[in-house]
Order: C-alpha cells, then sequence, then structure tokens
C-alpha cells in the first residue's frame, strides 16, 4: 500500500523531471502595437471591395442636415451630447406620442460616438446612435423611477433631459426633483427609454414587467428629425451642461 | 503520522523541483537559440464596422483605422515574417452605417481578404438578429470559434466550432473562443434560443483537449472584457482560473493595453492577456519564441518572459 504511493509519487517526480528536462527555457513573448493610421499607403484593393457599398452609402449617409456650435463627446456623470439627445428624444417623443412626457433617458453605453464641431450629417447621426432601438414609453411610479435611478446611479449616471435632475451620493440618487419638485414616490410619471432598456437591458430588470407604449418609432429618427427641426428653426445644436446630473457634494 | 511523513515527501519533492527550475533555466544561456521556433500573433477587437477610417473632422480618432490601412500593415508584417496568425476577438458588427445598410456583409468580406485566420463571436455580432450573423458567414473564409454558447435549434447551429487547431511552420496553435453573457446585454429577441454557458468550465475543458493534442500555444479568443468591479466574469478572472490556456486575446471593454497583462493561472503559469481598444485603430501583435522541439502535452507550471519589441 505504502510503496505503492511511492511508486505513484516517484512517477510523479520523474514525469515532472522529464518535462522540465525537456524544456531548455520559457518562451519569450515581444510584444508591439500599431497604430492603423492615414500615415500608412493604403491598399487599393479594399477601396475597390467597398466602392460598391459605399457609394449609395454615401449618397443617404452625406446629406448636411445640421450645424453644432461646438463638437459634443460623451462624459459622465453629466455631457452636452447626454443632454442633446435627450432633449431630442423627448421633445419629439412628445410630438410623436401626443403628450407630454416628464423625461427622457439615453443609457450610457447606448451613445456610441460623438457630434463633431460644425455640418451634421445624416451618417453622424447614424453612428451616434447605430442600433434600431425604439423610444418606448413607460408610467412609472415614483418608487419604481427611484429604483430606475437606483440602477443608473450605480452605472456612473446616464444623460436626461429637461424635466427632471438628480444627484449621486455613494452611487446612489439624492435630491431627486421633477418638474423642479421632489419626487413623489406614490405619483406615476411618464418616462422614455429605449425599448432595449424598458425590455430590461443594461440590467434595468424593475422596468421589464411595466408596460410599454411603442409607436415603432425609432431613437434614431428622432435624433434625425430634431436636428432637421433645429435646422429649420435656423438654430443650431447649443447643447450646454445645466446641472442636470451632478456628484452630490 | 505515515500521512504527515507522505505529505513532507510530497511537498519537499515539489519545493525541490520548484527551486530546480529556475537554477536550470537560469544556468542555461539565453542566446542559445538553436531549435528556436517563431509566431507572430496579430489581433483586432471590437471593429465595430469601421471599415473606413474616421473621417478627418478634427476629432481625437480622425484618419485612424480602416481596413485599407490595416491591410497595408499586416501585409508588410506577413512579408517580414513566416508565421502568422491573424485573429479577431468579436464585435465585428455594429457602430457605422455601413452595418445599417448592409448588414455586416462587407465587414465579413473583407476580414476574409485580410487573412483572419480565426474570430470569435461578440455581443454586437447579435445585433441583426441571429439568422443574419448565420447568413454573412457565407462570405467568411475563416472559422469563428466559440465552446460557450449553446447555439442548437438556433439558425447558427453547426456553424461555430469550439476549437482548432492551426499548424504554423513547426508551431501547433490550439485556439478556442469564449463569449459574453447575453440576457441583459443582448436583446432576446436578437440571440433567440442561444443559451449562454459558463465560460470558465467550458474553457478550461476544451484547453484541456487542445494540451493533450500536443498545441505548443494555447489561445483563446474572448469577448468577456477584460475586468470589472465587481465578480463579473473576465478575462482576468478566466486567465487566473485557468489551466491550460498561454494567451487570451479579448475584446468587449474597448482598453487598449500600453502592454499585455500577466497572471498566475492554477498551476502557477503565467497567462498573458491583450486587448487593442477598438474600431480597429489598432493593430496588436505579439512575437512568440519558443525554445526546445518537445511539445507539451501535459499542463505544468511555466513562466513567459515579456519584453517590448525593439526594432
Amino acid at each position: 500500500m505504502f510503496s505503492s504511493k511511492i511508486k505513484k509519487y516517484s512517477s510523479f517526480l520523474f514525469a515532472t523531471l522529464f518535462v522540465y528536462a525537456c524544456t531548455t527555457k520559457p518562451p519569450q513573448v515581444n510584444y508591439s502595437d500599431y497604430k492603423v493610421d492615414k500615415q500608412t499607403n493604403i491598399d487599393s484593393s479594399y477601396i475597390r471591395m467597398l466602392m460598391p457599398y459605399k457609394d449609395s452609402l454615401d449618397k443617404s449617409m452625406n446629406e448636411v442636415i445640421g450645424f453644432s456650435v461646438h463638437g459634443l463627446f460623451k462624459k459622465q456623470p453629466e455631457s452636452p451630447l447626454g443632454n442633446f439627445m435627450t432633449d431630442a428624444i423627448k421633445t419629439m417623443a412628445e410630438k410623436k406620442f401626443g403628450k407630454k412626457i416628464d423625461a427622457a433617458f439615453v443609457n450610457f453605453g447606448g451613445i456610441r460616438s460623438y457630434i463633431p464641431k460644425g455640418d451634421i450629417t445624416v451618417g453622424k447621426i447614424f453612428e451616434l446612435m447605430p442600433f434600431d432601438n425604439l423610444v418606448v414609453l413607460q408610467e412609472l411610479k415614483g418608487d419604481k423611477l427611484k429604483s430606475f435611478l437606483g440602477r443608473v446611479c450605480e452605472k456612473g449616471g446616464w444623460p436626461v433631459s429637461t424635466g427632471l435632475t438628480y444627484a449621486i451620493k455613494d452611487k446612489l440618487p439624492v435630491d431627486i426633483l421633477i418638474d423642479g419638485k421632489p419626487i413623489d414616490e406614490t405619483a406615476t410619471y411618464i418616462i422614455a427609454n429605449s425599448d432595449y432598456i424598458a425590455n430590461g437591458g443594461d440590467n434595468c430588470d424593475m422596468l421589464k414587467s411595466i408596460p410599454k407604449q411603442n409607436i415603432n418609432y425609432l431613437m434614431r429618427d428622432a435624433l434625425l428629425e430634431y436636428t432637421r427641426m433645429l435646422t429649420s428653426n435656423a438654430k443650431p445644436i447649443d447643447a450646454k451642461i445645466e446641472n442636470r446630473v451632478v456628484y452630490a457634494k | 503520522m505515515l500521512n504527515n511523513r507522505r505529505k513532507f515527501i510530497k511537498n519537499s519533492v515539489l519545493a525541490s523541483a520548484a527551486f530546480a527550475v529556475p537554477t536550470i533555466l537560469s544556468a542555461k544561456s539565453y542566446s542559445d537559440d538553436e531549435n528556436k521556433r517563431t509566431l507572430t500573433i496579430l489581433h483586432t477587437n471590437d471593429v465595430h464596422s469601421r471599415l473606413d477610417p474616421f473621417p478627418m473632422d478634427g476629432s481625437n480618432n480622425a484618419g485612424l483605422g480602416g481596413v485599407a490601412a490595416r491591410s497595408t500593415v499586416i501585409k508588410q508584417i506577413r512579408s517580414e515574417e513566416e508565421n502568422i496568425l491573424l485573429l479577431d476577438a468579436g464585435d465585428i458588427f455594429q457602430g457605422t452605417p455601413y452595418f445599417n445598410l448592409y448588414k455586416g456583409e462587407p465587414e465579413i468580406k473583407a476580414m476574409s481578404m485580410l487573412g483572419y485566420d480565426a474570430a470569435t463571436m461578440g455581443n454586437h455580432d447579435f445585433d441583426g438578429g441571429i439568422e443574419n450573423f448565420a447568413h454573412q458567414l457565407q462570405h467568411a473564409n475563416f472559422p469563428i470559434i466559440n465552446c460557450n454558447y449553446n447555439f442548437t435549434n438556433t439558425a447558427m447551429q453547426g456553424k461555430t466550432i469550439p476549437y482548432k487547431i492551426i499548424q504554423k511552420g513547426n508551431v501547433q496553435i490550439g485556439i478556442l473562443g469564449v463569449g459574453v453573457e447575453l440576457q441583459g446585454l443582448v436583446p432576446d429577441n436578437l440571440y433567440g434560443n442561444t443559451i449562454y454557458e459558463e465560460p470558465i468550465t467550458k474553457a478550461n475543458e476544451i484547453a484541456a483537449i487542445l494540451r493533450k493534442e500536443g498545441c505548443d500555444l494555447i489561445v483563446c479568443l474572448s469577448h468577456l472584457g477584460d475586468k470589472y468591479d465587481d465578480a463579473k466574469v473576465s478575462d482576468e478572472i478566466l486567465a487566473k482560473q485557468s489551466f491550460d490556456i498561454d494567451l487570451i486575446i479579448g475584446g468587449h471593454t474597448h482598453r487598449l493595453f500600453p502592454q499585455p497583462r500577466k497572471y498566475n493561472n492554477k498551476m502557477g503559469s503565467d497567462v498573458l492577456v491583450n486587448q487593442v481598444g477598438w474600431a480597429g485603430m489598432h493593430l496588436g501583435r505579439l512575437d512568440y519564441n519558443f525554445f526546445g522541439k518537445k511539445k507539451k502535452k501535459m499542463s505544468k507550471a511555466h513562466t513567459v518572459i515579456l519584453s517590448k519589441k525593439t526594432n
């Protein structure tokens, strides 16, 4: 019994030594990184391959539909870019759904690009919101809205439209004001979100079971139409930080 | 008593072996290059339909990326090195109007032209629906490797493989792939009946097979994300919980690592993890130099010497 164990260990020992003996030295790995940029001569076969796609793409995407005073970029807890997007969604959804909305949200992870300073093309809006997400409305009781904001704060704060402000303290929402008044846990608020979030995406499970009003209106269409509307009213995109979302002191 | 004695013997054997290794290694001259075998791994992740470079609009990324420029970089390296493996860690789709209009066709065609050896699936590769991804694979001449999505009764059934063994010169590489939890990340209707399985167990199972096959290097393409504040499974956790994986090519979190990260696995061996940002603005390169011709068929503790490539 004991000797069989010894045998087992010695074979283990031999196996170990055998492997070590076969290894002359450990692998050596050299790392490097290439920046893929315009300095590089481009391979024209790819330009040819993309040509048929790009031609018809450019026709629809290069149309200029607006003008931005500043470059707008995503940032937490609040950014001019987030304010532009949520205001666009709130404004357009109020028209399309024909009712007043208390606030509109965009999940931070859903902002996929930026708005450059100057001319805004259709393509820019597609890059900003490439997903075919729909605007949906939900009637949320104050306590439910608070629990949603809890998740939002846990994730560092998401953009919100005019109509709602909140502060983040230790990853929790505080000082929630709706239309300038403290949140009422028993009142009902109409909140716009993407169908992705309303269906429980980005861990927003608390919204999943709440009925959704859906008119198949794409978030991207809201952004496109809002930008066109500003232009037709001779207004540029000029979103600013308005202390809608702050870190509590 | 007897038990303790055995333990003592066992521990002292292990301890002396452990001490002996560095001595043997350091005693040998590192300039001994006989039987040196080399492999160059080039990799991308989260390219997100960035077929053209970012436009010259004055933003930080202006002019960066694009398949034509990437091809030039890759061709140059191909002209200098013999054994090259080109890999992608997922999220091929979504992010430019190309995807909205053409649903991934030019992305997959470009990757086939670039000569990718393998890719894994990211969460955004489900964005056109699972049927769409399956459909676009008709344009792929490289395999999609994943071991933790069960695609039974979906359009993807039979269209992925859990691993692939590739021979490059005299180096044999085993490649496996893992994907991120889909629930809560991808709308239910897009991933359909796909079942997400726990990636660490699955990856270890597959890597053990690849080790037994005698692979010199086991590479895991991962779309788990590099690491998180909470206990969510990540490349960091996978690396530490693995036995046989040598290298994790990561994605999902869009991080540009200044250099590959090194972790200790369950065997005390070094595991490297690398990730190169997103949108194809960077191409990662790892040059492996193996010494000795013996293939390793069992898991064992080993180190990896990592340094910045100098030209």
